[in-house]
């Protein structure tokens, strides 16, 4: 069976940050030539259901993984696949096509500061072809009271909380329902109640097999409360992805 | 002196680069609205709208002022100099040549420029530092479609809009400034119409259409080229409005030396 999310040989360090201007080929030429990698290559899968956490500190690299996955950074070795595919490869229009099967929730949040937290979940809504205009304010409801946002999804970034804005986040990365999601440093100044309330929403629910959703997720620890809800956790210990049990 | 060439070679090669990503990103982005998806429209539809409201409702009474100014002082002043040489027949083609043909376009886009193009690159460059543009194409929504598109095609439009509105008050202007010095309203307007050619209302609307690209283009191409951080926003804004100001001066140049020949 394909694994929905593959990184094959993906070294943790360095790695180039694609930008809507290097995309144009100006900041190709812009930049200093690449650096030497100095790290071990990253290798592993994760199969439909499971949830895997990569940890590591901040100089472990450990955040690149997520922005590689979507073909959003650019790794100089190795392949990322989601869904069998390698997204980096794909024309420019396709990639876009593609990320919206794959719920996203980037470090930082990402929400547009210009549009209330509600707008921001509606966004993919409306972008995806495959929702009518009538089903979205529709959708857009039901995912508010899922993460349970309540009155504040009428607020914008800045007049949220910083739980109210990860719950917008991971509202608008489960926007289009996708069967795996990434996220990025997401309990990060939380607490482990919500952090675990966030985890089963990720999750999408209990099947037989595991979650409904298979839940990617790096940053730099796992509070210990959320570690029985993750199948396998790996820590990057000097450029080295070390097995974690959970006892 | 081979450093120095070297040097000289560098320099000219990164700002061929740049104007040639400049002038890539400009195509791509008008040829993505072919490849805008259906659900999309709509948004981009209604961010249109109200980047057309911000540039040209929003911005009318600073034209109609700016445009009325120098229309009173033109006529007011000329109308003396030429009346000396037994030349006030030229004033209607004076109106029609100078303010409706050549200052019109370049002060609306140059006013566009302070009020628009400055918000678009500052608003487009916090958005990159924020990480809002990366996370848009990673919920698979292009940036040039949500960003570029709508504030690109808002600017053309309102440059366009503007350039008319300008020349319309102008030629009003001008009508109180000779009434005010004594000569005939009717006969003003007289030699401004019989002045006034289709060509030099095609001028007119072309200078307005490549000056609103560049207003739109540049400072959104700034705004998103930022990657270091906050202290890269006020660079960004003064790159795009000082890009664009220079972008509007060649261009007008260009469009005399393509009309003289």
């Amino acid at each position: 069976m394909t694994p929905l999310l593959e990184f094959e040989g993906i070294p943790l360090q360095r790695l180039r940050r694609r930008t809507l201007a290097g995309l144009a080929g100006w900041a190709a030429s812009a930049l200093p030539p690449e650096p030497p990698i100095e790290s071990d290559n990253v290798t592993l899968t994760v199969q439909a259901h499971e949830t895997v956490a990569v940890v590591g500190d901040e100089a472990s690299g450990v955040d690149n993984l997520g922005g590689v996955a979507m073909g959003l950074d650019h790794s100089p070795l190795g392949t990322a696949r989601v869904y069998g595919t390698e997204i980096a490869s794909l024309e420019r229009r396709e990639q876009f096509a593609f990320r919206r099967r794959i719920g996203y929730l980037p470090a930082g949040d990402g929400l547009l500061h210009n549009l209330t937290l509600r707008d921001n979940i509606r966004l993919p809504l409306e972008f995806g072809n495959e929702v009518r205009p009538s089903e979205v304010a529709g959708r857009a409801d039901v995912i508010v009271a899922q993460v349970r946002l309540g009155k504040a999804a009428g607020l914008r970034p800045a007049q949220a909380n910083e739980e109210e804005r990860r719950r917008a986040a991971l509202a608008r990365a489960i926007a289009l329902d996708p069967e795996l999601v990434i996220m990025e440093q997401p309990f990060d100044g939380l607490t482990d109640r919500v952090a675990a309330e966030l985890l089963e929403v990720a999750r999408g629910g209990e099947l037989a097999q595991g979650g409904r959703r298979a839940v990617f997720i790096t940053g730099q620890d796992i509070p210990v409360l959320l570690r029985p809800r993750v199948d396998r956790m790996l820590r990057i210990v000097q450029g080295r992805a070390v097995p974690v049990s959970h006892s | 002196m081979l450093g120095l060439l070297a040097s000289i070679g560098r320099g000219t090669a990164r700002w061929l680069a740049r104007l040639g990503a400049l002038a890539r990103f400009a195509f791509e982005a008008l040829g993505s609205l072919a490849a805008l998806p259906p659900g999309g429209r709509r948004t981009t539809a209604r961010i249109f709208l109200n980047q057309l409201r911000f540039t040209a409702l929003d911005a009318v009474g600073l034209i109609v002022l700016l445009s009325g100014i120098l229309s009173f002082l033109v006529i007011s002043s000329s109308i003396r100099q030429l009346g000396d040489v037994g030349a006030t027949d030229l004033i209607g083609r004076l109106m029609v040549v100078i303010i409706a043909r050549e200052l019109g376009p370049i002060l609306t886009a140059l006013a566009l420029v302070g009020r628009s193009g400055t918000a678009i690159s500052a608003e487009l460059a916090t958005n990159t530092v924020l990480g809002e543009v990366r996370a848009l194409e990673a919920i698979g929504i292009d940036p040039q479609h949500y960003l570029v598109l709508p504030r690109l095609f808002g600017c053309i439009v309102s440059a366009v809009i503007l350039t008319v509105v300008f020349d319309v008050v102008a030629f009003l202007s001008g009508f109180l400034a000779v009434s005010n010095q004594g000569m005939s309203g009717g006969r003003y307007l007289g030699m401004v119409l019989g002045s006034l050619t289709t060509e030099d209302i095609a001028l007119t609307v072309a200078k307005g259409l490549v000056f609103g690209i560049i207003v739109g283009v540049l400072p959104c191409f700034q705004g998103l080229s930022v990657r270091q951080g906050p202290t890269e926003i006020p660079q960004a804004v003064m790159r795009g409005t000082v890009g664009s100001i220079v972008g509007i001066f060649i261009c007008a140049a260009l469009f005399v030396l393509v009309g003289q020949a």
